[in-house]
């Protein structure tokens, strides 16, 4: 290796391994008001280091006596932000003047790390570009790749730091290209940056040399996915993040519940984006890997031990988030399907529903294939346990209430699992939030259901549920949910009331209906009305003052509440004139605040197009039906 | 909540011995409620700024534009302790770099006269209007509660004993609250510096890398008060309680250089060197609006992104 003598070169190995303790050790050490104490001091040695290789090399270079060719051409380098393959000429990698490159580069690269460090960008980026030309003179080999590696993840921090991010991508995707050569080529355990500058005796193993380089490669991965998303390719980054968690399994490089709940998160991605076959692998590979953290401590170990208490905690709550993430699965695929099949009053459409399950039959094949190229997490162990998992629930859009039941299940069984630990004593919030998902699991539910009775008992499930939450719920604290909630229960009696009246409808054989539908009907209509005005009373002073002007986030929905009201006062049943005539009254009142408001607040009447067009009109017609009852009436008397 | 209102206030600090030995020039001037950053290279290339209240506190009390410790007081603390005898909860957040002079605002030099912050001079002023009140039907009670939050966990600094931190939870009718605070009634003045100087004490020594304690936990004071009124003809008993929420944030300066794991996610087109935050970024992504189609008819497919709020951020959240 070198001709330096033995001691010297001795020297050089102290000086760098010094350096190492300095910049990743002493300098946790360093106080607030000198904070880069041991950095100065770790960089004064490298360059100590450095002036001694140059002048070594000097020497060396008489000795050769021009063995290379004089002055070398400039290797055909990857230039960096173009994929090339001009690999190949200048200096070969392992011959001693490439490793001479090599050391002298890895001085320059450290040396650049260093200024980063102590924030000194345009001498860090100097440094990291002399590295670069010195590698610049050498073709890739196993000697030099891992630094080839690493000074262009640095060089793309750096531009990224400055908001160049195209540069940054530049550097990133060449090292990308190189590592991807490389490994084509050659592939053999590459030279560790930390052993230019070792002794023969501590040489990593060919198993360290590689976890190291492979590593150094995922953060390229990494990097490279934050540079897309901050190029708004988010597909590219969200590809990017799945190689980095994929490299992070194979390579053994992870914490499970870290490593799970990151995987659950991209699986909300995937889902945001339509994409159910991934996201069904993401949490399947989440909830396996979670499994590796191992067993939640029981209660009593938790009350004995602090670090037992608080592993416990931790445990019970991510997998309780990996549930809810499932949740929203089972929930968008569910809620996806039902607007493939919705005609447009919102039924399911039988012609579209046969459509669909004659096209799905060559789907399924595509699925196989999509599989195979899409990116599969796991290793030996876990391949198995993950596609077991994947096959509990489909990823296709189910086409009928069986298979549509199918994924209910398994969404409400991850309801079940996601409150036992989020519990309405501790996490009102979060435990709110999965009841709505509830909610909406059954609402999804019953557009598949064809049978309108059992429909209806769906919704009220839904209402049981909520109901009780409403009113046991702090007001001032909890504002936003408890508007959310009666929105929510008055659209669902709303709904349970439709239903009432279709069935009726289809029993009777006449118009009329009989005293105990009529109650029926009345009581899901007033529950609704109770709940939309709930809504609206909530908008109002603590004095119950009406507010003058309605804040953009609740003004749709206050004006339809309004018009939802007004339209239920309108369609309760009652025998006697004078109820009807006060039903009426509420009815036109609240039709006129819809239509005043829209007048003295024109950006609103955007929002509320089709209501306050109804609106208008029924203001017109409902003080003419008002009129002719009072007539009746008087005319009864 | 009817007149629910922000104000943001400016206060630029006198000189210290390092910046004075520097030769320091000062580059903010002020004038009414606006801050101008003046740029020494380049006169036109000033920019102004307005706030609620802009104070200059940079020369001394001689001078007739300073703004001092009364002055800020006056103008905010007054109009938090109104709204505190309204029935409001009112909180107040103070922001800036480490030795910006955030501790001098919001708690002053207790021994020297004039010099007191705004936390002990609403706490004397609350007192005051208690004391003088005439009314027999009201009575009021005051208790206080101090915790510390550093790197997310919650201290209870009236409890230092108590190991271990602290959980925050949400109750359904109480709301959100952390379990097990100390929450101590007061009656004087005197009670909550007693209080406030123990719970100082307690606040987090030094680990490694970090000098100032101050520097690198947030400290929340809340004074809980409670105001009942006893209607004599209904016999009924009426009460309001608010919540004054005194808030000493950490140092605003960049987390990194702490060397505590920082896993904040950088802003804008950095990137994140770590792989711990690999998490965050893929968070981002799927919290991220798509493209150019925004279908508003079409409700977004929403998904759940493992995440929690900084404890500081929930616990306020009331406030914010």
């Amino acid at each position: 290796m070198a001709s330096l003598s033995s001691d010297e070169w001795r020297a050089i190995c102290d000086k760098f391994t010094n350096a190492q303790n300095l910049t990743e050790v002493e300098s946790r050490n360093d106080p607030e008001n000198d904070p880069f104490r041991s950095k100065y001091k770790a960089r004064e040695l490298l360059r100590e280091i450095y002036c001694s290789l140059k002048s070594f090399e000097v020497s060396e270079g008489e000795e050769d006596g021009g063995g290379e060719s004089g002055d070398p051409r400039p290797a055909e380098q990857p230039v960096d932000g173009q994929r090339e393959d001009g690999f190949g000429q200048g200096f070969s990698g392992d011959s001693p003047a490439g490793l001479r490159a090599a050391k002298l580069g890895a001085v320059e690269y450290y040396l650049g790390v260093n200024h980063v460090d102590t924030e000194e960008l345009s001498a860090g980026q100097e440094h990291l570009m002399n590295c670069m030309k010195l590698l610049g003179r050498c073709s890739v080999s196993s000697e030099n790749v891992s630094l080839f590696i690493h000074v262009r993840n640095q060089l793309g921090i750096l531009w990224a730091g400055r908001d160049e991010t195209e540069t940054a991508q530049g550097f990133l995707e060449t090292a990308e290209s190189i590592y991807q050569h490389y490994m084509k080529e050659d592939g053999s355990p590459p030279t560790d940056m930390t052993e230019y500058f070792t002794t023969e005796e501590k040489l990593l193993t060919h198993q360290e040399r590689t976890k190291r380089f492979e590593l150094a490669y995922t953060h390229t991965m990494y990097y490279l996915a934050q540079v897309y998303k901050n190029l708004g390719q988010t597909e590219r980054a969200a590809t990017y993040c799945h190689s980095t968690l994929q490299r992070q399994l194979q390579l053994n490089q992870f914490n499970p519940m870290e490593w799970a709940l990151n995987a659950a998160t991209l699986s909300q991605y995937y889902i945001t984006k339509g994409r159910y076959m991934e996201g069904r692998h993401c949490l399947s590979a989440a909830t396996v890997i979670s499994g590796l953290a191992g067993e939640v401590p029981s209660e009593a170990a938790a009350q004995e031990s602090e670090t037992e208490n608080e592993r416990r905690e931790q445990l019970r709550q991510k997998r309780a988030e990996i549930a809810r993430c499932w949740i929203k699965y089972c929930l968008n695929l569910l809620q996806d399907a039902k607007k493939l099949l919705e005609d447009n009053i919102g039924e399911l459409d039988t012609d579209r529903q046969d459509e669909l399950k004659r096209a799905r039959r060559g789907e399924e094949e595509e699925e196989e294939k999509g599989r195979k190229s899409a990116l599969l997490f796991g290793s030996e162990d876990t391949f198995d346990s993950i596609a077991s998992l994947e096959e509990k629930v489909r990823c296709l859009f189910p086409l009928d209430f069986t298979e549509a039941r199918a994924v209910f299940l398994v969404g409400q069984n991850y309801v079940t699992q996601a409150k036992e630990y989020f519990q309405m004593d501790g996490y009102v919030t979060d435990h709110i939030e999965i009841l709505q998902d509830h909610s909406a699991l059954f609402r999804a539910l019953a557009f598949f259901e064809e049978d309108l009775e059992r429909r209806c008992k769906m919704h009220k499930r839904r209402v049981d549920m909520l109901e009780p939450i409403c009113t046991d719920l702090n007001a001032q604290y909890y504002l936003m949910i408890r508007r959310q909630l009666m929105f929510e229960l008055a659209e669902t009696y709303s709904e349970m009331m439709d239903l009432k009246l279709t069935l009726a409808n289809r029993q009777a054989d006449t118009q009329s209906l009989d005293s105990h539908t009529i109650k029926k009907f009345n009581h899901l209509c007033s529950a609704s009305a109770k709940y939309f005005q709930m809504f609206l009373d909530s908008l109002c002073s603590p004095e119950g003052k009406v507010p003058e002007h309605l804040e953009e986030e609740v003004l749709r929905p206050a004006l339809v509440a309004r018009f939802r009201v007004a339209r239920l006062h309108s369609r309760l049943i009652s025998s006697s004139p004078s109820v009807q005539l006060d039903n009426l009254n509420r009815s036109l009142e609240n039709y006129k605040y819809v239509v005043q408001y829209c007048e003295t607040h024109p950006e609103a009447a955007t929002t509320v197009e089709t209501e306050l067009e109804l609106s208008k009109e029924m203001v017109g017609l409902l003080p003419l039906k008002i009129n002719r009852l009072k007539a009746r009436m008087a005319a009864n008397n | 909540m009817a007149g629910a209102s922000v104000k943001v206030a400016v206060r630029v600090r006198p000189f210290n011995s390092r910046e004075i030995g520097k030769e320091s020039k000062c580059i903010i001037q002020m004038s009414g409620n606006t801050t101008t950053i003046i740029n020494p290279k380049q006169a036109k290339d000033n920019k102004s700024f307005n706030f609620d209240y802009s104070y200059w506190s940079h020369t001394t009390p001689e001078d007739v534009n300073y703004a001092s410790q009364m002055r800020v007081y006056k103008d905010i603390g007054e109009e938090m302790l109104l709204h505190a005898f309204e029935g409001y909860n009112v909180c107040i957040f103070a922001y800036g770099q480490t030795g910006a002079g955030k501790s001098y605002t919001m708690m002053g030099k207790q021994d020297v006269k004039d010099q007191q912050g705004i936390i002990p001079l609403l706490c004397e002023d609350l007192f005051t209007k208690i004391s003088d009140n005439t009314d027999n039907s009201m009575s009021y009670s005051v208790e206080v509660s101090y915790m510390e939050i550093y790197c997310e966990r919650v201290r209870d600094l009236l409890n230092p004993k108590n190991k271990g931190h602290l959980r925050v939870r949400e109750h359904p009718l109480m709301g959100p609250y952390v379990e097990d605070l100390s929450k101590l009634a007061v009656t004087s003045y005197n009670d909550i510096q007693d209080l406030m100087d123990s719970g100082n004490k307690a606040r987090t020594v030094a680990a490694t890398n970090m000098n100032e304690t101050s520097s690198r936990s947030h400290a929340v004071f809340n004074i809980i008060f409670t105001q009942k009124r006893h209607d004599a003809e209904t016999d009924n008993t009426s009460e309001k309680v608010s919540k004054i929420s005194l808030v000493d944030l950490a140092g605003s300066e960049r987390a990194d250089s702490t060397g505590a794991k920082g896993t904040r996610l950088k802003e804008g087109a950095n990137i994140n060197k770590s792989l711990t935050t690999l998490g965050k970024v893929i968070s981002a992504l799927a919290e991220m609006d798509s493209g150019p189609n925004k279908n508003k008819k079409k409700k977004k497919a929403e998904g759940f992104i493992p995440y929690r709020d900084s404890v500081l951020t929930w616990l306020l959240r009331e406030n914010l």
